[in-house]
């Protein structure tokens, strides 16, 4: 019953890390594609666009961020003291991140000279690159072995350079670019351009969500040597454990979506963009199971008290349940358009 | 001699990481009244504009919803920031008790889900629902603010008096009571004395700006509603805050003594303990500069001149806050009570114009102190909180795990690298809030002069904000 719970808590936390690199990772990938529109001639365009379909879920998604520390640091208390003795710098790295992201996407838009503008955007760029990729190398550098439980057992620079945690940095850099791109395409084909007729946008991040699309299975296929080297028992877990279902279907989603864009087929695409984000998450996760850190700490000796784990997996299950419908009820009034005027 | 052994004792990163935990979260409470508070004046206000059917109201409400959404936004921020430097800066903490006092934090997280969605609903919902279902769907807001703040001091009044496990062989909890970890004795008026504080505070703060205007010479029906409605919520919770405070204080005497007597700053054990007003404590407990009234505090901590106070020196020295600690304790103390009783001050003004002619008071000088009653109610909160963290000090788990053994034993110059880009950072984003903040005053103040077209959906800027819904493609879109 309790390894039940504490695998229920484990898999919470896998959730809500998949749902951050989903709902957040669109967020980081669009902020990317704003760093690559440069100076090109149609820069603006796009950039208004990006600043569009931002605008709404200004970091909301950090939300998912707070869950996940919190269902960390209650649930499996030892993981949480572990990772973040080993791993701090990547930790503040991606902190540093996201919060210049968010405070110069804002500024960007206060901000009233075109030098200032220039400014805001390349910070606004670079924070979106640099967030997701230390993120990312965190959860490579817990899989590479090299994070022991409680105190380092390697030095803190060691563990945090690791080949694998820059792998995992690097595939989830081009995993945001491919939602990004992906949720862009929906985005363009609804978009009015402030000074029409702009540039075929659709077309702009149509071709860009294909090319990134082939880019995360080439660096994904990469990462996946770099773990067979280093970590074999999670290999093992990803090709042959609980973890190939999810890496199959992350890989099929990938390329399903690349095709649909390819042939302009606009259905489903951004639904399959989310599944394949969310299997690649996964797929590294359920990979090393039952291991919270390969070789050293598995979820039972993790968890914290049997008592906390059970009405925390309670109040997972009540957020669910509150949280869903609410978002759908937002999702719905996006959807509709204004009432007549009530004034 | 002591503090200098102690503090060579101490990790080197002990420094850098108080420091940049104090300014993150001293940061975050600024936006906190707001969070939780001003919902609850935002639906006030489009209560009486439905119900009257007064369109200066609903401007107002609509307004302020907009403000709503650009602080939660920036509070969302400064929040995930707050919960990642657990992790940084006090792994060991977290290693140990997480599951102890963890909960708090998760009830917290869905309030503030929650709410995050409910404001995009209310901002999307002043076009696209009708009103009354609008007005309806709003209620979701206050409770969710309050049950985030009661999350948050789940796990602080743990810290001060924790409770709900038994200590393991190894120093670890074991047996974990889910219920008693979460109401632990210091929850109750931790609780009210905080939640009391931020609806006083975003009342008082509210209304400054429109008692501002007034001072200006803008008094017109907005700004009459603009200022009456929130300050009198402030004003009826101010005599309420100070009954509430001195409970507090009371309980505070009773389960955290070193505390209390860093608040008070008494040195020495004894009865017919003076009250003593300010001052500065030196190294041999005497206090200088301070004018104290005889007996005053044993006749509060306890209804009688003969209660015996404990004093500091009865603590071991590595146990109690040390004499920069305790002076500073002190002080944020008397500030705080001084900043409470000017308030109550300011009710009764408010309230015997009132009375007398059934109108907001004629003096300036009563709106003068009115515009500074949100700086104030702001100051107070920060001592506040003071108060009841450095004087936990030099515990983090209070009698069971100091300050010291829960940081991150790193080099300091990593937490002061951080600590400084964190302030370049956060410089930013209150540039950038305050300029979001006085642009939208600016652009409804010409509004409201017929200088400039009234915006049709002033909440469409907003973060959360809804955004424009056309059938009409861009050219060239399949």
């Amino acid at each position: 019953m309790n390894s039940i719970v504490d695998g229920g808590v484990a898999v919470a936390l896998l959730l809500t890390v998949a749902a951050y690199s989903t709902a957040g990772g669109t967020d980081y990938g669009a902020g990317i594609w704003d760093l690559l529109a440069g100076r090109f001639q149609h820069a603006d365009y796009v950039r208004a666009l990006i600043d569009e379909a931002m605008a709404p879920v200004w970091e909301a998604n950090n939300v998912w961020l707070a869950f996940a520390a919190v269902i960390a640091w209650t649930g499996l208390p030892l993981l949480f003291e572990s990772v973040f003795l080993s791993l701090y710098p990547l930790f503040a790295l991606a902190l540093l991140g996201l919060i210049l992201r968010g405070a110069f996407f804002a500024f960007r838009k206060a901000a009233t000279t075109p030098d200032t503008r220039l400014a805001a955007t390349r910070v606004f760029g670079i924070a979106s690159l640099l967030a997701p990729f230390a993120f990312a190398a965190i959860l490579g550098a817990i899989a590479s072995g090299r994070v022991g439980p409680g105190s380092p057992v390697v030095p803190v620079w060691q563990a945090c350079l690791d080949p694998l945690a820059i792998s995992f940095g690097v595939v989830a850099v081009t995993a945001t670019a491919f939602s990004g791109a992906s949720f862009l395409v929906g985005d363009a084909r609804r978009f009015i351009p402030p000074h029409a007729p702009g540039p075929d946008l659709v077309e702009y991040f149509r071709r860009r969500a294909v090319v990134a699309a082939i880019a995360l299975l080439v660096v994904g296929t990469g990462a996946l040597a770099v773990i067979g080297v280093e970590s074999p028992a999670v290999f093992r877990g990803m090709t042959a454990g609980l973890g190939l279902p999810f890496a199959i279907v992350a890989v099929l989603a990938t390329l399903a979506v690349a095709f649909l864009l390819w042939r302009r087929i606009y259905l489903w695409y951004r639904t399959l963009t989310v599944i394949a984000v969310g299997s690649f998450v996964f797929a590294w996760g359920l990979g090393q199971a039952p291991y919270v850190l390969p070789g050293r700490l598995t979820i039972e000796q993790a968890a914290g008290s049997p008592a906390t784990e059970l009405v925390l997996l309670v109040i997972a299950v009540v957020a669910l349940v509150l949280v869903i419908p609410s978002l759908m009820l937002l999702y719905l009034l996006d959807q509709r358009s204004d009432l007549q005027s009530p004034e | 001699m002591t503090l200098l052994t102690l503090l060579a004792s101490q990790p080197a990163a002990l420094v850098p990481s108080r420091e940049q935990m104090a300014f993150t979260l001293a940061y975050h409470i600024i936006l906190v009244p707001f969070g939780v508070a001003f919902p609850l004046l935002t639906l006030l206000m489009e209560g009486i504009g439905l119900r009257r059917g007064d369109p200066v109201a609903l401007r107002l409400a609509r307004r302020w919803s907009v403000v709503m959404a650009v602080q939660f936004a920036v509070g969302a921020v400064t929040g995930t920031i707050l919960s990642f430097e657990f992790g940084i800066l006090w792994p060991r903490m977290m290693g140990r008790f997480g599951d102890v006092f963890g909960i708090g934090f998760a009830i917290e997280g869905i309030a503030f889900f929650l709410e995050a969605i409910f404001i995009g609903i209310y901002l999307y919902g002043w076009r696209r629902l009708p009103p009354k279902l609008h007005f309806g769907l709003g209620w979701v807001l206050p409770p969710t603010g309050v049950l985030g703040a009661f999350g948050v001091i789940i796990a602080n009044s743990w810290m001060n008096t924790p409770t709900g496990f038994e200590l393991g062989p190894n120093g670890r909890p074991m047996n974990v009571n889910v219920a008693s970890a979460m109401f632990t004795p210091a929850l109750g008026y931790e609780f009210w004395h905080l939640i009391v504080a931020l609806y006083m505070t975003a009342g008082f703060m509210v209304a400054s700006v429109y008692a501002v205007g007034w001072l200006k010479g803008r008094r017109d029906r907005y700004h009459r509603l603009g200022f009456t409605v929130p300050f009198t919520l402030g004003a009826v919770l101010a005599p309420i805050q100070f009954v509430v405070g001195d409970i507090a204080t009371r309980a505070v005497f009773e389960a955290q003594p070193a505390k209390f007597a860093a608040m008070e700053v008494t040195w020495r054990t004894r009865s017919h303990n003076p009250e003593v007003l300010g001052g500065i404590m030196t190294g041999d407990g005497r206090v200088h500069f301070g004018p104290s009234i005889p007996s005053l505090d044993s006749l509060l901590a306890s209804f009688s001149p003969s209660t015996v106070v404990r004093g500091l020196s009865t603590f071991p020295a590595a146990d109690r806050p040390d004499l920069l600690d305790a002076n500073f304790v002190h002080l944020a103390f008397d500030v705080m009570v001084g900043l409470g009783s000017v308030a109550c001050l300011l009710t009764l003004w408010y309230a015997l114009a009132w009375i007398r002619n059934r109108n907001l008071p004629r003096s300036n000088w009563f709106f003068r102190a009115a515009a500074l009653a949100g700086i104030g109610s702001y100051v107070a909160i920060e001592c506040g909180w003071v108060t009841t963290e450095v004087g936990r000090q030099p515990w983090i788990v209070y009698g069971l795990m100091r300050v010291g053994d829960a940081v991150n034993p790193v080099n300091p110059s990593f937490i002061w690298a951080m600590f400084t880009a964190l302030l370049v950072a956060y410089a930013v984003i209150a540039f950038f809030f305050v300029s979001v903040l006085l642009r939208l005053s600016a652009r409804w103040r010409l509004e409201d002069e017929g200088r400039r077209p009234p915006e049709a959906r002033p909440e469409a800027d907003a973060p959360y904000g809804p955004r424009e819904r056309t059938e009409k493609k861009p050219a060239g879109a399949p």
